[in-house]
């Protein structure tokens, strides 16, 4: 079945735009700030989400490994007094990464709640010697006050430079992971998600899998934390707690990170705006933030974009396509689709 | 030379203390975990409103009345938090019944400041238990002492009901095979909502007599947290004698700590719990293997 190219119907390409034209765009575009951060989490979930939507591995402490990257691009800086915003990146994205390809082979054995609790565990070590280390990491205080240099000759102290700047990031992760994710090796981990007993016995060795998913997870997480450094000239420790790892989780599965590729990118722009008008308008914005969590797990564990794909299914619609398919969802909810993927 | 001995044999009953409060709240952490696999991330919150009920009700109603009624409220917390939150999860990842028990703490968090402040607060140790006892050379807080007595008595009692009663066999054999446990006749839901009220009961209970120990305040939840899941899984879950054990082992060794490494203490616990966990998957005592299967069983 040959469908022609739909542009309007490629959520990437719509994706591209929006964020490209953001600053423009009335009323929210003159929160350029907010929508670097959204980029930023868009990252940051994109690579969680390659442990969760396509593993299917429950990490609860991946903010370990943001917060890795946060001190990685601020330590750069400051003592190593990078001029240019590049290394400083790749340090923050080498980091990560180093982290979650020791951990990572520590945990490739593990699954289910042993898999959640131990990453709580490694990330509560991180956390605490980001926490007490005050030589190097700033302790509590954290490190402040950064000055940031330029990338490739262009400032970014302007809002809108920066912006831009991290859209560009964003976009290269954004490919790069999408040809992971479409890859066979993310094919390999669907499988795994579904039933890893199977895909071990038709030959693939599920553990190096997963340990390499995990590792790459890191290296972009690192990444965006990176990234969350520079817009914010600072580093703090407190993006290590675990509770801050529940943050990603929920923006997650929020936008639907379950079932499709692009649900993080959505759970982030609703979780982050939500939040930020939601914080400042209520002292006590944290019993809704907590109750939004019950809710989500309660009545839409796939996400919002696992409504619209139930929808979809329902009329028949047969969605995201192009020859791509970017449903990371559990084969036992629509077996027929994935052959169908294959007939093509 | 003397100052020394007496400085660490000090610190190493304050481990004591420590690691026995620790492993009463680990005890119901590890119960829930053990029988119904669901990872309660509220479990700190029951042990915060422990002594906050017991700040509460101590203030207007006095000492004793709070020290009943308090760990029964925090039951009937468990109650309602089973009822209504983690029936939906069983069977479910894991990961759901960590995220909605852990957005349950949050919110409640924000309550706990909302009711009572973000003001830490403080009880006094009853007036019985006030003042030091000379022993040898050291001085103790008799409250204390006091404390380690009655933790090693809840947490013996409980293993008494474990491993002694028939009731401790069911649950045992709950952690085991929960399917069987149904098909044998017995109602798996009522022994699962059972388990975490114990739980709850006891998490709550701990906050009532930690609370004159430690000041009040809201974070107190989400700090006793993480030791809980980590005695309870060094222990083993299944395994009441496991919990005690490691969290006397926790507590002491990073009491003891202070006298080393006094900076970073607070990472010996996660070490201990990695190292544990790759020599002996299962923990120290542990029985229970079904919740590190491969998935797809």
């Amino acid at each position: 079945m040959n469908k022609k190219r739909n542009i309007f119907k490629d959520p990437y390409l719509v994706i591209f735009l929006l964020f490209l034209i953001y600053p423009f765009i009335p009323f929210i575009g003159k929160y350029k700030s907010l929508g670097a951060e959204l980029l930023i989490w868009s990252i940051f979930a994109l690579s969680f989400n390659l442990v969760l939507g396509y593993a299917g591995l429950p990490s609860f402490g991946h903010g370990a490994f943001y917060g890795v990257g946060t001190y990685a691009v601020a330590i750069t800086i400051m003592h190593f007094s990078s001029k240019g915003v590049i290394i400083p990146l790749v340090m923050a994205a080498f980091f990560g990464g180093l982290f979650t390809f020791f951990y990572g082979y520590l945990i490739k054995k593990k699954r289910g709640i042993y898999f959640a609790l131990l990453t709580v565990a490694f990330s509560q070590i991180l956390y605490v010697i980001a926490f007490r280390w005050n030589e190097v990491t700033g302790g509590e205080t954290g490190i402040t006050s950064l000055k940031i240099g330029t990338f490739l000759g262009i400032g970014l102290k302007d809002p809108l430079y920066f912006y831009y700047f991290t859209f560009l990031v964003f976009v290269i992760t954004l490919i790069i992971i999408r040809k992971i994710a479409n890859s066979p090796v993310g094919k390999v981990l669907l499988a795994l998600k579904q039933d890893e007993k199977r895909a071990q016995y038709l030959g693939f060795n599920t553990e190096k899998y997963v340990w390499y998913i995990f590792t790459v997870s890191g290296i972009f997480a690192g990444l965006a934390g990176g990234m969350y450094c520079l817009l914010h000239s600072s580093a703090f420790a407190d993006t290590l707690h675990w509770t801050k790892s529940g943050d990603v989780v929920m923006a997650t599965l929020l936008g639907g990170g379950l079932v499709n590729f692009y649900g993080p990118i959505v759970g982030s722009v609703i979780f982050i705006t939500a939040r930020e008008f939601l914080s400042s308008f209520w002292d006590n914005w944290m019993l809704l933030y907590g109750l939004s969590f019950v809710i989500i797990i309660l009545f839409i564990p796939t996400g919002l974009l696992g409504i619209v794909e139930k929808i979809k299914e329902r009329k028949h619609i047969d969605s995201f396509n192009n020859g791509n398919n970017n449903s990371t969802m559990n084969g036992e909810n629509r077996p027929a689709k994935i052959l169908n993927q294959e007939e093509r | 030379m003397d100052m020394n001995v007496s400085l660490v044999l000090a610190l190493f009953f304050n481990g004591i203390v420590l690691g026995l409060i620790y492993a009463v709240v680990a005890v119901g952490f590890s119960l829930v975990l053990g029988v119904a696999q669901v990872i309660n991330f509220s479990h700190g919150l029951l042990f915060a409103f422990g002594a906050y009920f017991f700040w509460s009700i101590s203030n207007t109603a006095g000492f004793w009345i709070a020290l009943f009624l308090s760990p029964i409220l925090v039951a009937i917390m468990g109650l309602l938090i089973e009822l209504l939150l983690v029936r939906r999860v069983y069977g479910q990842d894991p990961l759901f019944g960590l995220l909605i028990t852990f957005g349950f703490a949050l919110a409640m968090e924000e309550v706990i400041r909302m009711i009572w402040g973000k003001v830490a607060r403080s009880v006094s140790t009853p007036a019985f238990a006030q003042g030091q006892l000379f022993i040898g050379d050291i001085i103790y807080s008799k409250y204390r002492i006091i404390l380690a007595i009655v933790s090693l008595f809840i947490l013996l009692l409980v293993w008494w009901v474990i491993t002694r009663t028939s009731f401790g066999a069911i649950i045992k054999a709950g952690m085991f095979d929960s399917e069987m446990i149904s098909a044998l006749g017995h109602n798996l839901p009522l022994l699962r909502t059972g388990i975490f009220v114990i739980g709850a009961f006891l998490a709550g209970l701990a906050g009532v007599i930690a609370a004159p120990l430690w000041s009040i305040k809201s974070g107190m939840g989400t700090d006793i947290l993480m030791p809980a899941f980590i005695i309870a899984l060094i222990g083993g879950l299944g395994s009441i004698k496991g919990t005690i054990v490691a969290g006397l082992l926790v507590g002491t060794v990073t009491s003891l700590a202070v006298l080393f490494i006094p900076r970073f203490t607070d990472i010996l616990p996660y070490l201990m719990l990695i190292v544990v966990l790759f020599y002996k998957p299962k923990g120290l005592f542990g029985e229970v293997t079904v919740l590190g299967e491969v998935r797809g069983e």
